[in-house]
């Protein structure tokens, strides 16, 4: 990478406070410093000298437009992004969840970030595989280029070829395993329900706490409530205190959304969600 | 003692519930193993019925509703086409036959084919046998 992430964080720090002292906006959102320098936390600078606090380095995972959706509508709101996070914003921008006039997104095209737990690199496997922001007002950095392109989807080939019965035992035994701490859905910038389905005591569509049946029913309607709308960061199963593999899952969504509909989430302003959108020559081939 | 299958049906209230309701009324025979439940519309669906049907015991679910164009809210299942095709594939990835979900397009002067819709659905989940991947036991 020809700028370096220090060159990143110095640039964010000066953006940051640039448009908090000319008021333009009333808070950015980024990384701040965490417990050491491998666990970076998601930061609100709300006045110039917080700029100070911004930090960029290779485990900036997190995903800050997760936060936009926290303030008021029409709160001027400055958005660090890096590739995958910039198309939550396109996303949330589609489902007019944010306005696009209240917002300066700082884009920061990056190769590099690395997954704190597992010091693997971030790319196609587990993510969306972009490495340059798609929608930006201020480009932090330069565009990277020349970097290994790695499909979304290729992951997916060694689950899809399983034999059915072998394919839900496998996930029978990751999804067994969570302990319903609800971090996936609270890493994730597209789940903003309030309520979530699955804290509803009326009706009580499953299970609050963790057994099989009502782990089942939380994460199929998750999965599902995404369709058309993850992005494909992989924060969800990064946050996973048991790291089950939810982004397998999202992906085979994702996937099979962009075949039946021909769009991926987040990718344009101009996009309307999939779902809730339909086109006069859909066809019934997408029920067989 | 053969398997005699539950099924859950979904029918909109417009086209297919009309549609079995002529089955009955010109005493057309289907099998007895479906229970209809009457939404207004197909896109009343909410994918978590199928989810929770398949939890509780069912062995096959199939959803009804009017043809492409004819909702009585004019968009309706243009929307539930959408959305019950990505429920199909989740069940599918899932892990459960997909065979036991089926959606279908039958109108209120279809009673024939609703009945012929619900005998061969019945006879595709009896060769399936019992759903116990999502039962709760
Ligand atoms: S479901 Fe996971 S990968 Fe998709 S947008 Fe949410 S956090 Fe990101
Ligand atoms: S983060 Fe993991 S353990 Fe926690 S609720 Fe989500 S899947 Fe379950
Ligand atoms: S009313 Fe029958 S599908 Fe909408």
């Amino acid at each position: 990478m020809a700028v370096s992430f220090q060159q990143i964080e110095e640039k964010l720090k000066t953006e940051a406070r640039r448009l908090l002292e000319s008021g333009e906006v009333s808070l950015v959102l980024a990384w701040g410093k965490g417990y050491d320098e491998k666990h970076p936390m998601p930061y609100v600078a709300k006045c110039p000298s917080d700029a100070d606090g911004i930090v960029f380095n290779e485990y900036c995972t997190h995903n800050p437009a997760r936060y936009l959706v926290r303030y008021p509508r029409g709160t001027k709101i400055a958005v660090a992004v890096k590739a995958a996070d910039s198309r939550a914003v396109v996303q949330l921008i589609q489902e007019d969840k944010v306005k696009r006039r209240d917002l300066v997104i700082l884009g920061i095209p990056v190769y590099g970030i690395k997954n704190p737990k597992t010091g693997e690199l971030i790319d196609g496997k587990t993510t969306c595989g972009l490495y340059n922001p798609v929608l930006y007002d201020v480009l932090i950095g330069e565009e990277v280029h020349g970097q290994p392109v790695s499909s979304p989807y290729a992951v997916l080939a060694e689950y899809e070829a399983m034999d059915r019965d072998a394919r839900f035992a496998f996930w029978k035994k990751e999804l067994d395993r969570c302990i319903r701490c609800y971090a996936c859905r609270k890493a994730c910038p597209m789940c903003y329900c309030d309520p979530c389905f699955i804290d509803q005591r009326k009706p009580r569509w499953g299970e609050k706490s963790p057994e099989p049946a009502g782990n089942l029913m939380y994460h199929l309607t998750r999965f599902h409530h995404l369709a058309g709308r993850c992005i494909d960061c992989g924060e969800c199963s990064r946050a996973c205190p048991v790291d089950i593999p939810l982004y397998l899952f999202h992906k085979k969504v994702a996937k099979d959304c962009e075949e039946m509909f021909g769009q991926a989430a987040g990718m344009s302003i101009e996009d309307k969600p999939v779902l809730v959108n339909f086109r006069m020559e859909d066809s019934d081939k997408i029920l067989e | 003692m053969s398997f005699e299958p539950k099924i859950l049906g979904i029918a909109c209230n417009w086209c297919t519930y009309t549609g079995a309701d002529l089955a009955g009324t010109t005493r057309l025979q289907y099998p007895q193993n479906i229970r209809v439940v009457r939404v207004m519309c197909s896109s009343r669906i909410n994918p978590s019925f199928i989810f929770r049907a398949f939890q509780l015991g069912a062995d096959g679910v199939l959803v009804g509703g009017c043809h492409p164009g004819d909702c009585h809210y004019n968009t309706g299942n243009l929307y539930a086409r959408r959305r019950l095709a990505v429920t199909k594939k989740i069940l599918e990835f899932a892990g459960l036959e997909p065979g036991r979900f089926r959606v279908e397009w039958i109108s209120a002067s279809e009673g024939n084919k609703f009945a012929q819709v619900v005998t061969e659905f019945t006879g595709q989940i009896k060769a399936l046998g019992p759903q116990t991947k999502f039962k709760i036991s």
